[in-house]
């Protein structure tokens, strides 16, 4: 389990991290969100030991971050962390050696992980004559090669086409079922949705929204209403909490600013001819992030 | 956290030594060598005029050949090895000998009376010739002229040789380390220094290359994350110095090579034909009993080379971890250059500056230190006591390089900004 309890972070006057405070429980899939610059990449580094002039308590199961317990975090970089001139093999044997495992245990779990990702027949190619696709693979192994107990994921999809997606998604649930606590970042919210349980979102460097991600959907005010029938959207969009309708298809999707206002906005719409849904939906993660993002800019 | 140490160093080292381009570029560098070494063979196979005598004919209208001849074999024999001629009478015609001399590039000799200045002469070539053959045309033609002139005074040959016969001089030299032999160790240091020079252009660069591509990838976050800074600064040290110390020995070895090779082609006679020069040489060298302190001066200047690889590879290291690319590092590895370069040129200028105290400063600054000391140690300008103290010096240089660069690496390779850089290095220093 890792838990970041109050820690803040400086540089000289800026405040990187302000008072953050979090629990990634074992298998648990945890988002951590912020815009660029928000804080997320001072906060791995914090966890990974790389920065130490903070203050607060970093701790994974217990103990605070040294270079034993680093031997159980994986990290998969946003940029590719590999060494181009070296071949697939060498780099795995290089990253898993640093995490003190043996030579021998890295290529049979090496063995394994690139026949799953469908890779076997790279194993001692060099890395710069991979894809952007299969060069994601092999860093991916490099970051799970030790079984961590923790492993942190930022941008985990980048440069992967949707059947890789699949296949990393598979990988990454069959990790959190073995117990792997694993931290997730991306900008792409619907892969946070589909993962997370809980998520914090960073906001120079504050957590503004923090919690379970259905609860923050429910708790969260603003509601969309979905319609399909014969509805006049001039006289929809002039009804009180309405701030704007969108078509998609043959659907309406009428944002309101408040749950409050779904009861007379029903009995507006069910007054029009051919009504045939009338749904309430929790808004998507990717509004709730945009106007709590939106609004602290503010 | 020992066995990462040396996990890094394995690994940076196969990285730079387990490549085609380490044996391409030590293949061109055996060829290189053992082609400088037998230099000669090689000019001499390619063939030329080596060994062409310059034919000279002699019209001689004023009965003075025999006395012209003597005189050129008595002018030339120091000057065998450059100024290979045959001389010969010449019963024919003018026109015809200058036919030969276009036809068969043979040198002229019209020698005439002349009542006025005794002799007359005029010399025609196709081509000009050599200063040396002309100088002793001259030379033995003034020679005939005075024997002339004597002769018509009544001068006997007893008078005459003791006119002839030149002073003699003793020269007592009291310094032996005189400028010759000054000029002469600079020259030899200089070819020994070069491979130090050389190695410490490797060195840098190599740590350079390496922490920068560490960088750019941000594969120093995973590796940092897994070991400390100071572990991994330690895994560049070792394994910049243990590739100079391998390349050196392959450097080392391609000159044994050459040396085999020359033995091999000469038949034994490693000097071959410039044996008098090198033995002059190394009589020169041996004038100072420098054989007699190898034994401790060797060990020394292996100290301080090695210190001084050293003492480069934190420099670089600590610079290089300030950079957040190869360009940049390349800009800031220039002061490095020039620093070596510094070391290279006073080496190679201590001959021509003896006594010169600034040389004698220099000789224990860090960094320049290993050039330029064994060259004032074995020019006699500084003794034993001195190339201690040049150690001493890098030792604690590469102490302060540890104690203060240590933080600045730590700091710099997880930066890759170049904002405020300096104030952040500064502070890094500091502590803080």
């Amino acid at each position: 389990m890792l838990k970041v309890d109050n820690v803040t972070k400086k540089y000289g006057e800026i405040v990187a991290v302000n008072g953050l405070s979090f629990t990634v429980n074992d298998g648990e899939i945890f988002g951590l969100l912020g815009l660029n610059g928000a804080g997320k990449t001072t906060t791995f580094r914090m966890i990974l030991g790389l920065i130490d002039d903070y203050t607060g308590d970093i701790t994974i199961d217990g103990e605070h971050i040294n270079y034993k317990i680093s031997d159980k975090i994986g990290f998969l970089t946003e940029e590719r962390s590999l060494l181009l001139k070296m071949t697939v093999l060498e780099q795995i044997i290089y990253y898993g050696v640093l995490k003190s495992i043996p030579v021998s245990d890295i290529e049979k779990r090496l063995d394994y992980w690139l026949d799953r990702f469908g890779i076997s027949e790279y194993k001692n190619r060099k890395i710069k004559e991979l894809s952007k696709g299969n060069q994601q693979k092999v860093q991916f192994i490099s970051a799970i090669i030790n079984e961590p107990k923790l492993l942190i994921l930022d941008e985990p999809f980048s440069g992967l086409d949707p059947i890789n997606v699949e296949l990393f998604k598979s990988v990454i649930m069959d990790l959190k079922k073995k117990g792997t606590s694993i931290i997730f970042s991306s900008h792409r919210m619907e892969h946070v949705e589909l993962f997370c349980e809980n998520l914090v979102v960073l906001v120079k460097g504050k957590s503004v929204l923090q919690g379970k991600l259905s609860k923050i959907k429910k708790d969260y005010k603003k509601k969309n209403l979905l319609v399909r029938g014969d509805i006049n959207k001039d006289e929809i969009m002039k009804c009180d909490g309405v701030e704007k309708i969108d078509k998609v298809n043959d659907e309406y999707i009428i944002s309101i600013s408040d749950e409050s206002y779904v009861n007379s906005l029903f009995k507006k719409i069910s007054k029009y001819d051919n009504i045939l849904k009338f749904s309430v939906e929790d808004p998507s993660l990717n509004e709730i992030f945009i106007s709590i993002v939106g609004d602290s800019y503010e | 956290m020992n066995s990462k140490l040396w996990f890094l160093a394995k690994m940076s080292l196969n990285k730079k030594i387990k490549t085609k381009w380490f044996l391409i570029a030590n293949l061109i560098f055996l060829i290189i060598i053992v082609g400088l070494v037998n230099i000669d063979s090689i000019i001499k196979a390619f063939g030329g005029d080596f060994d062409e005598a310059t034919e000279i004919i002699v019209i001689d209208n004023a009965n003075v050949y025999d006395r012209f001849n003597f005189n050129y074999e008595n002018n030339s024999k120091f000057l065998s090895d450059y100024d290979n001629v045959n001389i010969s009478l010449y019963d024919k015609e003018y026109d015809d000998g200058v036919k030969e001399v276009e036809d068969d590039d043979k040198v002229l000799i019209v020698i005439d009376r002349d009542n006025d200045n005794y002799l007359t002469a005029k010399v025609v070539s196709n081509e000009e010739i050599s200063t040396i053959t002309n100088s002793l045309i001259n030379t033995s033609l003034n020679n005939v002229r005075s024997e002339i002139v004597l002769e018509e005074y009544n001068i006997t040959d007893e008078m005459f040789n003791n006119i002839n016969t030149p002073v003699n001089v003793e020269n007592v030299i009291l310094d032996k380390n005189n400028f010759e032999h000054g000029m002469m160790v600079s020259s030899v240091m200089q070819i020994l220094t070069l491979p130090t020079f050389m190695l410490i252009m490797f060195l840098v660069q190599m740590i350079g290359a390496e922490v920068n591509e560490e960088k750019t990838t941000k594969s120093m976050e995973i590796i940092i994350s897994n070991v400390s800074p100071k572990t991994h600064f330690m895994s560049k040290v070792i394994s910049s110095n243990a590739f100079v110390i391998i390349q050196g020995l392959l450097l080392i070895l391609f000159v044994v090579l050459g040396i085999g090779v020359r033995y091999f082609i000469s038949g034994g006679n490693l000097l071959g034909e410039e044996t008098g020069e090198v033995m002059t040489l190394v009589n020169s060298l041996s004038l100072d009993g420098i054989e007699k302190t190898l034994g401790v001066m060797i060990p020394i200047l292996l100290v301080i080379t090695i210190l001084t690889f050293v003492a480069y590879s934190l420099l670089a290291g600590i610079l290089a971890s300030m950079t957040t690319n190869l360009e940049d590092f390349q800009q800031l590895q220039t002061p490095i250059v020039i620093i070596s370069l510094i070391g290279y040129y006073l080496s190679t200028m201590a001959g021509m500056f003896k006594g010169s105290i600034f040389i004698r400063i220099a000789s224990y600054i860090p960094f320049i230190s290993s050039m330029l000391s064994p060259t004032l140690y074995v020019l006699g300008e500084i003794t034993i006591f001195d190339l201690i103290g040049s150690v001493l010096l890098l030792i604690g240089t590469i102490y302060i390089l540890i104690k203060y660069g240590l933080r600045i690496y730590k700091v710099g390779i997880l930066n890759y900004s170049g904002n405020g850089l300096w104030k952040k290095m500064f502070m890094a220093m500091r502590g803080k």
